[in-house]
């Protein structure tokens, strides 16, 4: 105990550079487990962004693509498939659920995703999460409309208000459905997944918008929002569509059927394969983020290690004195390594606090500029692994000082003469 | 006469990278109670030898007893626990540790020793009657050892050795960075503290003219015959 007061105070005595070495401690200790925590939050974000759902059928692409463009509503897809195909699968007798997806167009920057109602009873995130609306109720009406929250967030709009949709993902004034204004009847809940930033509306709704449409431009024949209402509106084709089984074990058979579907070129995923083999090939890149941190780290311990050394000559003389009152020799590399372990500790401890700090200060910034939530947790079982690793890395180097000091404190004896 | 606290005999020392003896010496013994005073130009071994009565640095040949314990009978670390329990050492200059009170730098001792310790009886008390005694004003007690001039800082090394009431004083140039006037006042506390509790004060300097006031004095040059050995031969 009273070694530990000497280190302190000797520390403190030394606080300028010992304060130093223990920024650029905390400074990497924030560096490294940040780089962690929002890995770890960016790959729960990810994987929980669709869950309960056996397969994604779309038309055959690759399996990352189908899950890009029908789930996270990135890219677009190569084809369609025809209603007709999805109501036959629909219909086999392993299917449980099914849900339809019809993408392609868009509002303001913000993608429209057709669909049924099925998709509010059957959609789950984050392993149980079903969607909940915040205000008024799910679609039902030809131009009826429910946002998501962000939509609704960043566009400022209430419940009751006409937006008009476009056609396809660029928003420009020449190819807007203005015709045919759809209402808001509904703003879900944050789900931090990318119906946040959908508006979803209808299959019939689509259809309508689409009736006097062909190849992508307006034909000349118009039919009135009215009139299209009458017209029966029975879909053509969609995008995609989720499904779910009512045993698992039918699984890989009723894939193996979709996939080699005779009349239509069709591909099944499993989202959880897909989204961990997509995870994978972005892992590389959380690998390599990884390897800089640690490699921060280790700048950070050897820079530590600088300091100590540093310290050698101006603390020979208090080795000295230190021996003359009964410290053995060994008291000497004790005293390095504690002051190694005070600087490592208070530096992850201010490390750690400003890590907290951070994520309390970006949360909604991150959340809103990149659709990340970050949820404020205590640290992993792996975290305090790292804390403990830079810990003992720090006692390790700290006995390269101490060994040149106890060596010389025995050279030197009781009478140093500098 | 009362028995020898110290004994040496037939030794021999040399640095490890030294083909020659630096101490060669047959016999010294000093007495409980005694002031001696070991003088000597510089080089001439007597911190040496002081290296050897603490058991720093053991002799390659030769029998070196302090308090009746043999000292190469001694580990490493039994020896530095010996050194703590039974010695209070002084040094030229530099003694204390500059971030710690005049208090705690007199009580570092028994921080190591348990002996020194019970022999304080009540170390903060001890430590502070001891400081006072020294003329230390008590307003300074507190304050870091960096605070305190050169002469007030040798009166708390000799506190700090005197503390816990060891045996054998050991003291190394403690006057060379004083004035005359303060040596001989230096002089006087550290004997009457040191008679006060019956310690034996052990006392190398080059500084003959301080000679004077010890009741024994020794010249290096008469007791280590390497000295006398390199002289014949060079």
């Amino acid at each position: 105990m009273k070694l530990l007061k000497i280190a302190l105070k000797s520390a403190w005595n030394r606080k300028v550079s010992i304060s130093l070495a223990m920024f650029s401690i905390a400074i990497s200790i924030l560096l490294l487990l940040g780089v962690d925590t929002i890995r770890k939050q960016a790959k729960d974000n990810f994987i929980n962004t669709i869950s309960q759902t056996d397969l994604i059928v779309g038309a055959r692409t690759s399996p990352i693509n189908l899950l890009l463009y029908s789930i996270f509503h990135i890219g677009s897809a190569t084809n369609n498939i025809s209603y007709a195909r999805y109501e036959e699968i629909a219909s086999f007798k392993q299917v449980k659920w099914s849900v339809p997806i019809s993408l392609g167009d868009s509002h303001r920057g913000f993608r429209v995703m057709g669909t049924d109602s099925d998709y509010f009873r059957y959609y789950r995130y984050a392993n149980t999460q079903s969607l909940q609306l915040q205000q008024g109720e799910v679609f039902k009406d030809v131009y009826d409309a429910v946002v998501g929250y962000d939509v609704a967030q960043s566009l400022g709009y209430p419940l009751g208000h006409n937006i008009v949709l476009s056609h396809g993902i660029a928003a420009t004034k020449f190819s807007e459905h203005a015709d045919k204004p759809f209402r808001i009847v509904g703003i879900l809940k944050k789900t931090n997944t990318p119906v946040d930033r959908t508006v979803l509306v209808s299959l019939q709704g689509i259809e309508a918008i689409h009736i006097d449409w062909q190849s992508g431009a307006r034909s000349a024949l118009r039919i009135s929002a009215k009139k299209a209402r009458q017209m029966g509106l029975q879909p053509k084709s969609i995008t995609a569509f989720m499904l779910g089984v009512d045993n698992r074990i039918t699984l890989f058979g009723l894939q193996r059927k979709i996939n080699n579907f005779p009349n239509e070129s069709l591909l099944a995923i499993m989202p959880g394969v897909t989204l961990a083999s997509l995870w994978q090939t972005m892992g590389e890149f959380e690998k390599v983020l990884m390897a800089v941190s640690a490699l921060v780290l280790l700048a950070g311990l050897i820079g530590l290690l600088t300091a100590l050394l540093t310290t050698l000559n101006e603390r020979r003389r208090e080795m000295a004195v230190l021996r003359a009152v009964g410290a053995h020799a060994y008291h000497v590399v004790v005293l390095f390594a504690l002051e190694a372990l005070l600087v490592v500790m208070g530096g992850a401890l201010l490390g750690i606090a400003i890590l907290y700090a951070m994520q309390v200060i970006m949360q909604p910034i991150i959340a809103e500029n990149y659709g990340l939530f970050l949820s404020i947790k205590m640290l992993d079982a792996e975290q305090i692994v790292i804390l403990l690793a830079a810990l003992l890395l720090a006692i390790i180097l700290s006995l390269i000082p101490g060994f040149i000091a106890y060596k010389r404190s025995l050279q030197d004896g009781l009478m140093v003469k500098i | 006469m009362t028995k020898p606290v110290i004994q040496l005999s037939n030794i021999r020392f040399r640095y490890s990278e030294q083909d020659q003896d630096v101490l060669d010496i047959a016999d010294l013994q000093v007495y409980q109670g005694e002031h001696l005073f070991i003088q000597g130009a510089s080089g001439r071994g007597k911190t040496t030898l002081l290296n050897i009565i603490t058991g720093i640095n053991p002799p390659y040949t030769g029998q070196v007893q302090v308090l009746d314990t043999p000292l190469q009978t001694l580990s490493s670390i039994q020896s530095d626990q010996f050194r703590v329990d039974h010695l209070g050492i002084i040094f030229q200059q530099f003694n204390l540790l500059p971030y710690l009170s005049l208090l705690e730098n007199v009580q570092l001792p028994c921080w190591f020793s348990s002996k020194r310790r019970t022999q304080a009886v009540d170390v903060e008390q001890s430590s502070t009657d001891l400081l006072t005694q020294l003329r230390i004003p008590e307003r300074l007690f507190n304050k870091p050892a960096s605070a305190l001039s050169v002469g007030q800082q040798q009166r708390v090394a000799v506190a700090r050795a005197l503390i816990g009431k060891p045996a054998i004083i050991i003291a190394d140039e403690p006057t060379s960075a004083l004035d005359t006037d303060n040596r001989k006042r230096f002089l006087d506390l550290l004997f009457s503290q040191a008679d006060k509790q019956n310690s034996t004060v052990v006392f190398v300097s080059h500084d003959q003219y301080i000679a004077q006031h010890f009741s024994r004095v020794i010249d290096i040059s008469d007791i280590n015959q390497a000295i006398n050995h390199t002289a014949t031969v060079s």
